[in-house]
Formats: C-alpha cells, sequence, structure tokens
C-alpha cells in the first residue's frame, strides 16, 4: 500500500457516500438467522456496534488534533461514517427482533469506562495516540470480525450492508496507515521519544487503564462466539506488516507500542500479561453502575432509523 | 446576516410595499435624461449610495444620479429581511454620524428600523428624485477622450457621468449553495438574504443549514415558529453575549434636545469597538481574553459536554467573523431543536441526507449560507482606460489604492472597496471616510475640470505590497477558511488596522498619487 494522496481521498471519500435508505431492510432473509446463531449473534453485533461507535468517537477526537485541514476533514467524515456503521448495524439488530423497542444494546462496563475516558480526555491527547491504536483496531474489525460474520451469516441484506461497511473501512485503513508513516517520518531518537512521552500523562494511562481490560474482554467474547482465534493472529499480523512497510512506518514509535501490545492480546500463553489484565477485567466488573455518571449525549446520537 | 457589522431583522411587506409606492410616482428613466451627462454617477441605492449622494449634497454637489436595480432603496437592509435580522453593531455606531438618530429602540436595532433609517435619510436629504429604480447596471465603461463614464443597464439604457461611485455592495448577490442534489429536494427553499414572508412556518419541520450571523438570528425566531428545527452546522463560530436594551425614553430625549450627548455615547461605542481590535485583528494576550468571555458564554448557556464540545471553535476568535447572541445556544437546546454537525452528504427528495447516513426529512430547508462576496471580480463588467478589464485585472484576487481608486480606472470610487472591511468597527464608519474621500476626488475633478483623475500604478502597488505584508500578521490570515478570503488565501477583504487608522489614511487626498489630464 503505497502512501495515498489525501486530497485525492477526501474527494472519493465524498463521492461514494451512502445512506441506510439505500438499504431495504424489510428484504427476505432475515429468517436465515437460526434460533442456534441469535442469542451469540445478538451479544457479538452489539459489541461490534460499540467498537464502530467508540471507534467513531476517536475520529471525532483525531479531527481536533488532525494536522492539515484535508485531514481534519476526513477525519469529520471517518466520525460520521463509523457512526453510521454503527446505526447499520443497530438496524441489522432491529431486523433480527435483537433491539427491545428503541433501546441500544447496553454497552458492557468495559465500554462504559472506555466512553467515559473519550468523552472526558480523547480531544487532548496527539493525534498519533488514537491515530496507531484505531488502524488496529479497525484491522481487527475488517479482517477478522467482519469476514467472520460474513461467513457465518447468510441473510443478504447483512451482506449488503457489510459490503458498503467494509468499502468505507478500506479507505479508513488507506488513511490511517498513511497517517502512521506520516508521523514517524524523519523521527530521530529524540523525536521518537517525545511522541512517546504522553505515556506519562496520567489522562492517558487512565484511557489505557480503560482500554486494555475492554480489548481482553472483547477478545474472550469473540472466542466464545466461536470465531477462530487464528484469524485474530492473522489481522495482527496483516497490522504488522502493513505498519512496519516503510522505515518511516516503523520509526513511529507508536506503531511499534501497539504492534507489541496486539502480539500480547493474541498470544493466550503470555500470562505476564494477562493474568493481571483479566484482574482488571473482573475488577472493573465489581464496579457499580449507578457509580458511572450518565452516559455522554453523543451516545444518544445512534439511531437504527434510516429517517428522521 | 453576515455584514460586516451588519445583520439585518424583520421588516417585512409594510416596507415593501411603501416603497412600491414611492418608486411608481417617480418619473421613469427616459432616453433623454439617459443621455444628458451627470457629474457623478452612482450605482446603488443602499447605506453606501445614499451616504454618498448625502455628502455630495452637502458638498454642494447635486447633479448626480443613483442607479438602483431594486424597485426601493436599502440595499442590504432591503433584502435581509429574514426573521430575526438585526444588526451586530450598536445603531449609535451603525448610523451615519451627519444624519444621527436621537430615537433608536434598542441598542441593536432590527432591521425594520434601519430600513426606516434609511428611508429616513432618502426624505430628510431629498434624494429620491435623484434615484432611478430597476436600473440594473450590467456594464460600466470609461470614455478616456471624453472623460466620462457610461452605465449600461441590463435593458440597454445609458447613463453617463463624469465621476462614478460603485456602491452596490459587498453582499447583495446570493445563491443557493452548491449540495449535491439541491434540485432533488421537492420541499420549499429559502435564502435568508430573498426571504419569503408568504410561507407559514408553522407546524413545519424546517432545516437550517448554516450557523453563521445570519443563522444563529433566524434560528431562534424559527424555533418559536415551526413544528421542528435541524441546524445544520459546519463549522461552529464564536459566540459573544449580546448586550441589547430597550432605549429607555429619557435617553431619547436626552440625544433629541441635546445632540452632544448622542455623539459622547457615539464616541463612547467607538472607542470601546476600536479596542476590540486587539483581540479580535492580531492575536494578543486579549485575543485570549476574547475567546475566555466568549467559551464563559457558551458553558453558561450549553450544560451538556458534548453539545458544547460541537459549538466550540477550532480557531481563533476574529479569524471568521465573530458573532453576537444571547438567544442561539438558548434556542438550540428547545425541545423541538436539534444541531447536526454530520456532514451533509446530499439533498434527497424529502430533506438532507448525513454521512452518518440518516436522512433527515423536512418540509423546509432554509439556506443561511452567505452571500456570493466577490474577492476576485466584479459584479458587472468595468471597463477602463485603453480597454482594460478589472474582473480580468482581479482574477488572481482584487487589488485597489487606499480601498477606493484602481489605477486605470480613472474617476471611478468604489465604496467598500478591497480591504476596507472592518471585523470589529462599524463598517459605516469606514464608510464615512470613503464617501469623504470621493467627494474631494469629484471635487478635484469637476473643479480642476480634469477629464481624468488616475491613480498610479506604483503607487497602488506600493500601498498594497505594504497591505498584504500587515494582514500576514493578523487572525484573518491564521488558517481558517472564511469569506475574508479568496480560494487561494488572499485577503482582498479587510482593513489590517484599526478604523482610525483607516480614517487617517482616507483623510489625505494626496494629488501626487495621482495622475491628470
Amino acid at each position: 500500500m503505497a502512501s495515498i494522496d489525501l486530497d485525492k481521498m477526501l474527494a472519493k471519500i465524498k463521492s461514494t457516500q451512502w445512506a441506510l435508505s439505500d438499504i431495504d431492510w424489510d428484504a427476505p432473509g432475515a429468517e436465515l438467522i437460526t434460533e442456534e446463531q441469535w442469542p451469540k449473534l445478538k451479544d457479538f453485533m452489539a459489541d461490534l456496534m460499540w467498537i464502530e461507535h467508540v471507534g467513531a468517537r476517536a475520529f471525532a477526537a483525531m479531527a481536533k488534533k488532525a494536522p492539515t485541514d484535508t485531514l481534519r476533514e476526513i477525519y469529520t467524515y471517518f466520525h460520521a461514517e463509523e457512526q453510521r456503521h454503527a446505526n447499520a448495524e443497530m438496524a441489522l439488530m432491529k431486523r433480527w427482533g435483537m433491539l427491545e423497542g428503541d433501546e441500544i444494546p447496553e454497552p458492557n462496563i468495559n465500554l462504559r469506562l472506555v466512553i467515559e475516558w473519550l468523552d472526558r480526555y480523547s480531544d487532548e491527547m496527539p493525534v498519533y495516540v488514537l491515530g496507531t491504536v484505531v488502524p488496529m483496531l479497525e484491522i481487527a474489525l475488517d479482517g477478522a470480525l467482519c469476514t467472520f460474520l460474513l461467513e457465518t451469516v447468510k441473510d443478504p441484506v447483512c451482506h449488503q450492508a457489510f459490503e458498503k461497511i467494509n468499502d468505507d473501512e478500506s479507505r479508513h485503513l488507506g488513511v490511517g496507515f498513511s497517517v502512521m508513516e506520516m508521523q514517524g517520518r524523519g523521527k530521530t531518537f529524540i523525536g521518537a521519544t517525545k511522541m512517546l512521552a504522553p505515556l506519562l500523562d496520567p489522562r492517558l494511562m487512565l484511557g489505557i487503564a480503560s482500554y486494555v481490560p475492554l480489548l481482553n474482554k472483547m477478545r474472550d467474547n469473540i472466542i466464545t462466539m466461536g470465531l477462530p482465534e487464528e484469524r485474530l493472529y492473522a489481522a495482527m499480523a496483516k497490522f504488522e506488516k502493513i505498519g512496519g512497510r516503510t522505515e518511516d512506518g516503523r520509526r513511529n514509535p507508536w506503531y511499534q507500542v501497539i504492534r507489541q501490545h496486539a502480539k500480547f492480546v493474541v498470544n493466550r500463553n503470555n500470562r505476564a500479561y494477562h493474568v493481571p489484565v483479566d484482574g482488571m477485567v473482573k475488577l472493573t466488573g465489581l464496579i457499580p453502575r449507578r457509580a458511572l455518571p450518565a452516559v455522554p449525549s453523543w451516545v444518544k446520537e445512534l439511531t437504527y432509523q434510516p429517517t428522521a | 446576516m453576515t455584514t460586516s457589522s451588519a445583520s439585518p431583522k424583520k421588516a417585512p411587506r409594510k416596507v415593501a410595499t411603501r416603497k412600491r409606492a414611492a418608486t411608481a410616482k417617480r418619473p421613469a428613466a427616459t432616453k433623454k435624461s439617459a443621455l444628458k451627462p451627470a457629474s457623478v454617477l452612482i450605482v446603488g441605492a443602499g447605506f453606501a449610495g445614499l451616504g454618498m449622494a448625502i455628502r455630495l449634497k452637502q458638498a454642494g454637489i447635486e447633479d448626480f444620479v443613483i442607479l438602483e436595480r431594486a424597485n426601493a432603496v436599502g440595499g442590504t437592509w432591503r433584502d435581509n429581511q429574514y426573521p430575526g435580522a438585526a444588526c451586530d453593531i450598536p445603531s449609535n455606531l451603525y448610523s451615519y454620524s451627519f444624519a444621527p438618530n436621537p430615537s433608536w429602540s434598542r441598542s441593536f436595532s432590527g432591521s425594520q428600523e434601519i430600513l426606516d433609517y434609511i428611508h429616513h435619510l432618502v426624505a430628510e436629504f431629498a434624494l429620491e428624485s435623484h434615484i432611478r429604480f430597476e436600473k440594473n447596471v450590467e456594464d460600466l465603461t470609461f470614455d478616456e477622450k471624453k472623460g466620462m463614464w457610461t452605465a449600461t443597464t441590463g435593458k440597454g439604457e445609458q447613463f453617463a457621468g463624469r465621476a462614478a461611485v460603485m456602491a452596490q455592495g459587498p453582499l447583495s448577490n446570493c445563491s443557493f449553495p452548491a449540495i449535491t442534489g439541491l434540485e432533488d429536494f421537492k420541499g420549499h427553499k429559502i435564502h435568508s438574504a430573498r426571504w419569503d414572508h408568504d410561507y407559514d412556518f408553522s407546524g413545519k419541520k424546517v432545516a437550517v443549514i448554516g450557523t453563521g450571523a445570519s443563522g444563529i438570528q433566524i434560528i431562534p425566531e424559527l424555533v418559536k415558529q415551526a413544528k421542528h428545527v435541524k441546524v445544520f452546522q459546519r463549522t461552529p463560530g464564536w459566540v459573544m453575549p449580546r448586550p441589547d436594551f430597550a432605549t429607555p425614553q429619557w435617553n431619547k430625549k436626552l440625544f433629541e434636545k441635546l445632540p452632544a450627548s448622542q455623539q459622547a455615547m457615539r464616541n463612547l461605542l467607538y472607542w470601546t469597538h476600536e479596542s476590540m481590535a486587539l483581540a479580535v485583528i492580531w492575536n494578543s494576550p486579549l485575543t485570549r481574553i476574547a475567546e475566555r468571555v466568549a467559551r464563559l458564554h457558551l458553558r453558561r448557556q450549553v450544560k451538556d459536554r458534548w453539545l458544547r464540545r460541537q459549538l466550540t471553535p477550532d480557531f481563533t476568535i476574529g479569524c471568521k467573523r465573530v458573532l453576537v447572541s444571547n438567544d442561539y445556544y438558548p434556542a438550540l437546546q428547545k425541545d423541538n431543536a436539534k444541531l447536526i454537525t454530520w456532514p451533509i452528504a446530499r439533498l434527497s427528495e424529502k430533506g438532507i441526507r448525513t454521512v452518518e447516513g440518516i436522512e433527515h426529512q423536512v418540509d423546509c430547508i432554509v439556506f443561511a449560507t452567505g452571500f456570493d462576496v466577490s474577492h476576485s471580480g466584479t459584479p458587472f463588467p468595468v471597463k477602463g482606460r485603453k480597454g482594460r478589464v478589472l474582473g480580468e485585472e482581479w482574477e488572481g484576487g482584487a487589488q485597489a489604492y487606499k480601498s477606493i481608486n484602481v489605477s486605470g480606472y480613472p474617476n471611478l470610487y468604489m465604496t467598500f472597496g478591497p480591504n476596507s472591511g472592518p471585523g470589529h468597527n462599524s463598517a459605516l464608519v469606514y464608510m464615512e471616510s470613503q464617501l469623504d474621500y470621493a467627494v474631494k476626488g469629484v471635487q478635484k475633478i469637476l473643479q480642476g475640470d480634469l477629464k481624468m483623475l488616475d491613480v498610479k500604478e506604483a503607487v497602488q502597488r506600493k500601498h498594497n505590497k505594504a497591505m498584504q505584508k500587515r494582514l500576514a500578521k493578523t487572525n484573518w490570515n491564521s488558517g481558517c477558511k472564511s469569506w475574508y478570503l479568496t480560494e487561494d488565501g488572499f485577503n482582498a477583504t479587510m482593513y489590517p488596522g484599526f478604523a482610525t487608522q483607516y480614517a487617517a489614511q482616507m483623510a489625505d487626498f494626496e494629488e501626487n498619487d495621482y495622475e491628470t489630464a
């Protein structure tokens, strides 16, 4: 994947927009979801939808800190597109009878913590922090989760929706890796060290503390649903390969951090990592819901309705 | 609306009717009157054109003709009659010092009252007989041999004058923005600068596109009337509180009986606004204070963190026009209003599709998207010496000498020409300097019986070099996209300094800067 022309990419993004109303959500095929599949799929879709939604919020934060006007506009579009994916996934859930009335699926406690962090601190983070985490999550979504979903679900409407979602995601990844390389370009040792300095920022520490158990929890959920573990390995390998395809990419210290972390996550045998993190999952599970503040209002923007 | 220092309020049909009646009394332009050259031709009967006429009269020059494309005076204030339209500069400053009005009903008057003031100017200074309505100038050509400008209207009528004043206004043209699917939308479309007073908003779902000076005035009014209002915002602006009060009766009486007290008030307002230049034009510690005030205003009026984030600008205050409103933020939080910040993908038959995949279906779309501000052309062909065409010369960005003259176009004066826009003070303060400068030029032409008074090219070049150098240090050129700048980022709009500096620049008419014949 060569470095891309961001102006052309922005024009392409603008010219390839789609809406929920482009899809007939009442078309036949919903009955192809088996009874056995249904409960697992419900949890899977809820997780997927929430990941898209927090990804959307991350793009909103990146738009604030984007180094150029073009990139700012691209991230503004990506913010909306990720929201569109979450909306479309909710529309699928509605189609499959997985939503109770108009209710948004309840996010698990780890997601709630990440949402809280994004709401409070993400706008303050340098663009390269989220700019490296997001492509990693997207490659996991694109390369593992969505592929798995399409292999197991026969509903043609699901395939139609994900064809559009995947087209968007491939552009997100293209921009994501390009920006990672931009951030690593010509980085000296001192420059790279400076880029890692936010690791000492307590706000980022809080972010890591909410993100790390979320990943473990999601990984376990996904594996329980039958996703072959190899898929996650393959996705991480893809991240490592594309992110490190150039000298610039490899010089981005955040690429190195995220790559290493991704390896830890997918390697269940790494007890030094997983024992404490699983402990954190358990610990966060003890947090009473009422101790958390009300969900931020951006969460309420989610909708499965194609028109409003 | 987004006039520099101006923003129009309710001025509906009553005025239009009255104006049509006035027009009916006026004799239509005949071929005979068209052929007789005037001393001065003025294009436009808005604030600028009428102000020019008054100053000419006061200087003893009565032989002028005002060509107005519409059938009524008022320009921007005639056209911008949307609900809530008002001036965002205090009326005691947004009025001519040579024609004070002691009776302004509020500190920030609505467009109806401003329009009434403009009508008062016409009556007070007996300008009506000079105005030729429905004369849409489509060409302005200078005849070097005769030393004469000829204006040709769309109907082929011609009017000649020894000097010409382009007072058509920078904010006189508007159009719907180039949004994909504009023609697909089957509902009602209204542009803020061409309000449809016959459309009943009650019970309607309405979308407003644009949150600039016009948008933030329209939205609170529509929220009161419509069933639901969706506000589509691309970039939030800085919004300052608006110290708007009804003028007490005693105050009006005081201004009437003791004009010096109104002048004192005007001076106070003038210097207060002048001090704002330090915050708005240049990036200084005062800029941070101004931003802090705007943030506090937002925080006080909006409790939701996400909404506050959506409404927080990401550019230096002053880079775009600073907005003033007390009711915009509260209106957005009403149950029947919603702010949408998703980018617009396209318009559809039933509404607006945004990038998050949702189609927002509405009955009516209000476009509060501003004006077609020309940075690089002219509103109609202007042809100077040796067949020069001003629009062509300005393709890379408009340039003039002291904003008022252009070399190669003798005896031509511009109001709100290149680099005359204020960001912090009343547009009319700047205007007065321009009018008086033009009067001096016209006097020189008439008294010296000159065929040509043309600013030297080298003088103009030197002036603009200095201007652009100064502009580079201003907030306008600090990186945001605004209507002040061309697509290439050239600032042909704003004056980089205090109004006092501008007035000083315009105070002297230096003959040596001009070539005469």
